[in-house]
């Protein structure tokens, strides 16, 4: 029977649960921590799974001021996240895990409205406290990313919070409505609003590379690759897709490189050829300071506590 | 007068034969020279010279400056440049701690025994690199039977100089000119000029700033003749009423006059070249204009940055011109009202302001006049409205720069002493100087009077600064002393009065501080302040920084004795070298040379990459400058 309806369909496979349409089709793993394939017009859009992103790399303030000390909790969080629990809601209806062999009463020919995948996530910390991210897609192929974190004041406060997701080529640029600029959230009043195109993936001059690139305020961003990792696929065409806002404004980063990437580099011209696009979405972001760099801290309503609990969420569409 | 090593050691002995400091005026034979910016009264000597370099004292050359000495296997040097530039010496960065930190165990002469003069301590180092410089010139063709004296206007740190032979004088204070007379050696034909430069003397100890440690002729070299009578140093004070709407102008000059019978021809125009004032007067002692009353003079600041035009003319007897000395000065007054409030024309002082080195990552602290001309233009375009000359006097170019471009000067004094007293963190002065130790007082004293009486016409220059981070004490009590004495239209400023509140109420007419917290300078200002409050350094641009500034913002609305301050600093210092893997151009810093004890990226603090490119946190600059500009 042909899906006339415009339903999704729904693979229901040993290893993972794969969703598709006319023109996407994505594949979200049990065991790995997140969507595993994105593929949009025949084009794959995920190096590895998108994980949840607690660090950024140490900027000369969060050494000056002894920072990176007091969360180094959250850089093994982010090394070494990994999903503990997967479940799925089929028309917003939770069903039973379609773990095998459960998953032999489906066949070739499931179709639903609406498909969320929910991974949930315990953070290696001491205590460690739950992370929450669902995808919820529907028929036209929109991704609704959903992130909860879990507030405990054990914890310190957190360098960033946000979902990390690493493209399998070298952007060639973005464009973004939101902040001229690189903004942080207490650096921004000089940011322009406006649409603005980036060529390429800068990464920011600093003479020790260290986070950079965020963009606060952003109502979408649109990401342009021209290749793919497909051996028979010598195609330069440019093909895009883009995070949009679902409710709020986001903060992003787009960069060649990791935090850990960025971390371990004393010098730019250490950091590895740019082979790939690390598309951070932020949900919290903790400012930078400015008041000296060696003992002062960022001022308290720039940082971001890990008692509070952080929500927020996006859309990912093709373009 | 012989020269002795042993200066090196000695704090008491920090010029020996050089001309007195003066002002920083040009002269020209004619108006079209004045047009063209050339003055056929100046010979550059820059360029290639002759050099040899000795990793110490102990094994430099010792007659190298001899008339008859054969220099033909001396290797050639760009004059000016860093010696380490050259590949000489090695690219050192270090902060606080002097650059023999962990390697040689020194302490001040003096200072904690005043009767222990640490004889050798320089002259006898391992650790004190040599350049010895041999510049051959013929004297250009107008020179002959004119006095002549040669310039340097900037060498890292003690300098020896001789002529055909002949010892001239010895110099220190790297960062303004040293200037000897040549004429009584000059010769026909091929004369040779030998240039003994020291990397380490006591000059060391007061050169501490934060920064790469070079040494070397870094400035322009230059042969001067001097017309027969001529303008040695040039004093214009232009004054406000106390409505500010009329101005009262007094020039003074210095002579030097080998020839009698000559005119000056004193003139005063507006910007628009509308003469307001002609005089022509015989030449004797001084060139006077008294108390010329300019009636609704306009005034001098940021946004209207006014200059009046001052011409002197000398003609000799026959009329023929022995020099015309242009200078712009502006009328403006600064002044501490009764409320504690820094005036300036009347209205308050809002400084927005950046600390800037001198640097160029090709080439450190040699600086081109595109280089600073950039600057100017990255702070007009930047609601930057002030600058303080951190933490020495630069090119002179910079200060008419800015006084074209109304950018607000601190000009400060070349000294900074942290290591004597800052020791990991804690304020520990136990060796301090200069401090109080009587025989260091002469010489930043000397430093004072260098930087004063080189820029004390620019219209720009509202505050002096005795210094950065040298602790405080009856020595620079004294620098203050000495501005007070010769500048009542300027205030003066210290910082490091702080630290030792006993010379509080005589020491800077402002309270400064640096990386004081936005709670701290409320606090200070709530609690019966004495004095007007600045920031000589704040918002340390280090990477990624430069957050939180609207805190310090706020303050200016608030308080009213809140001058504003300036951010630390305008550029990154890093150096651009060929990448050993890659072959790529990239920006290297302290520690990536091999150098040690360093302190490695914390030259990079700037709103500007080493590239003169601008950091991304320039554009919260831009915001909060425009908000009280």
């Amino acid at each position: 029977m042909d899906n006339t309806t415009k339903q999704l369909h729904i693979i229901y496979g040993d290893g993972g649960i794969g969703v598709g349409g006319d023109d996407f089709h994505y594949i979200f793993n049990y065991t790995r921590g997140g969507i595993e394939s994105m593929v949009i017009n025949g084009r794959e859009w995920m190096y590895r799974e998108p994980k949840p992103t607690f660090w950024r790399a140490t900027t000369d303030n969060d050494r000056g001021n002894g920072f990176s000390k007091q969360a180094v909790q959250w850089y093994g969080a982010n090394m070494f996240a990994s999903a503990d629990k997967v479940d799925i809601k089929i028309n917003d209806q939770l069903i039973d895990f379609p773990s095998a062999p459960r998953n032999n009463q489906y066949s070739n020919h499931e179709y639903a409205d609406q498909v969320a995948i929910i991974y949930h996530y315990a953070t290696l910390t001491t205590p460690s406290t739950d992370v929450e991210v669902s995808y919820t897609v529907t028929a036209d192929g929109v991704m609704s990313v959903h992130v909860h974190y879990t507030g405990n004041d054990q914890l310190p406060d957190l360098p960033v919070f946000g979902m990390r997701f690493v493209l399998p080529t070298a952007a060639t640029g973005y464009e973004y409505a939101g902040l001229s600029g690189e903004t942080y959230p207490d650096r921004m009043a000089g940011g322009i609003p406006g649409e603005y195109r980036i060529d390429g993936l800068p990464v920011t001059n600093y003479m020790v590379p260290q986070d950079c690139g965020v963009h606060m305020k952003t109502d979408w961003l649109t990401i342009t690759r021209n290749a793919t990792k497909v051996s028979s696929d010598h195609s330069d065409t440019p093909f895009s897709i883009k995070f949009e806002k679902d409710g709020q404004p986001f903060a992003f980063s787009c960069l060649p490189y990791t935090a850990g990437e960025l971390e371990n580099a004393t010098h730019q011209e250490e950091l590895p050829l740019p082979r790939r696009t690390v598309v951070s979405i932020l949900g919290a972001v903790r400012g930078v300071g400015g008041i000296d760099s060696w003992g002062r801290d960022v001022e308290a309503q720039y940082h971001i506590p890990a008692g509070k609990d952080i929500d927020f969420g996006f859309k990912i569409r093709k373009v | 007068m012989e020269p002795d090593i042993k200066w090196l050691d000695d704090p008491e002995t920090f010029r020996v034969g050089m001309m007195p400091a003066h002002s920083d005026h040009q002269f020209y034979r004619s108006t079209d020279e004045i047009n063209n910016d050339h003055s056929s009264y100046v010979q550059s000597l820059n360029g290639q010279w002759q050099f040899a370099f000795a990793k110490d004292p102990m094994h430099r050359i010792k007659n190298f400056y001899a008339a008859d000495f054969d220099s033909d296997n001396f290797d050639e040097i760009q004059v000016p440049q860093h010696i380490e530039f050259a590949d000489y010496d090695d690219f050192h960065y270090i902060n606080t701690m002097y650059p023999w930190e962990g390697k040689i165990y020194r302490r001040p002469a003096y200072a904690l025994d005043q009767s222990d003069p640490e004889a050798g301590q320089f002259s006898e180092a391992p650790d004190n690199p040599v350049g010895q410089y041999i510049k051959k010139f013929q004297l250009a063709s107008n020179f002959k039977d004119q006095k002549v004296r040669v310039r340097f206007d900037g060498v890292e740190k003690a300098m020896y100089v001789w002529l055909n032979g002949h010892f001239l004088g010895y110099a220190e204070d790297s960062f303004t000119p040293s200037e000897f007379d040549l004429t009584p050696y000059l010769q026909d034909g091929e004369n040779r000029l030998a240039v003994e430069v020291f990397k380490l003397s006591t000059a060391a100890w007061l050169e501490d700033q934060d920064m790469f440690r070079f040494f070397g002729i870094f400035r322009d070299v230059s042969l001067i003749a001097q017309p027969e009578a001529h303008i040695e140093d040039l004093s214009i004070k232009p004054t406000l009423s106390d409505d500010l709407k009329d101005g009262t102008l007094n020039v003074t000059t210095k002579m030097t006059v080998n020839k009698s019978g000559a005119t000056a021809k004193v003139s005063v125009a507006d910007a628009d070249g509308k003469e307001l004032y002609a005089d022509s007067q015989p030449v004797n002692d001084a060139i006077t204009v008294k108390d010329l009353s300019l009636k609704h003079v306009h005034l001098y600041d940021n946004h209207q940055p006014y200059l009046y035009q001052l011409t002197i003319e000398i003609d000799d007897k026959d009329g023929n011109i022995l020099e015309i000395v242009p200078y712009k000065f502006g009328f403006r007054k600064i002044e501490i009202n009764q409320d504690k409030v820094i005036m300036l024309n009347g209205k308050r002082l809002v400084i927005n302001g950046v600390n800037r080195h001198e640097w160029d990552c090709h080439s450190g602290r040699v600086v081109s006049v595109d280089d600073m001309k950039a600057d100017i233009r990255t702070f007009k375009k930047n609601n930057i409205n002030a600058v303080r000359t951190c933490h020495y006097p630069d090119h002179t170019l910079w200060y008419h720069l800015c006084d074209i471009n109304g950018i607000y000067v601190m000009a400060e004094n070349n000294l900074e002493s942290h290591g004597t007293w800052q020791k990991l963190g804690a304020v520990e002065p136990s060796y301090n100087v200069p401090g109080s130790v009587p025989q260091w007082k002469a010489a930043v004293v000397d430093r004072a009077r260098n930087n004063y009486e080189l820029l004390k016409n620019h219209a720009s220059i509202i505050f002096w600064s005795l210094g950065n981070e040298s602790y405080a004490g009856d020595d620079i009590q004294a620098m203050e002393e000495f501005y007070k004495s010769v500048d009542s239209t300027r205030l003066v400023h210290y910082e490091g009065v702080v630290q030792n509140r006993k010379y509080e109420d005589k020491i800077s007419d402002v309270e400064s501080r640096m990386y004081a917290s936005p709670d701290e300078i409320k606090d200070y200002l709530d609690h019966d302040p004495k004095k007007p409050f600045l920031l000589c350094e704040y918002m340390h641009d280090m990477g990624n920084s430069l957050g939180g500034m609207k805190s310090y913002i706020d303050l200016i609305d608030r308080y009213p004795m809140y001058a504003g301050g300036f951010i630390w600093d305008f550029i990154d210092q890093a150096i651009e070298v060929n990448d050993e893997v890659t072959g790529q151009k990239v920006l290297r810093y302290g520690g990536d040379f091999d150098d040690r004890m360093s302190d490695y990226e914390f030259s990079g603090d700037g709103l500007m990459f080493a590239d003169r490119t601008e950091k991304p946190a320039m554009q919260e600059v831009k915001y909060y400058y425009g908000q009280h500009n």
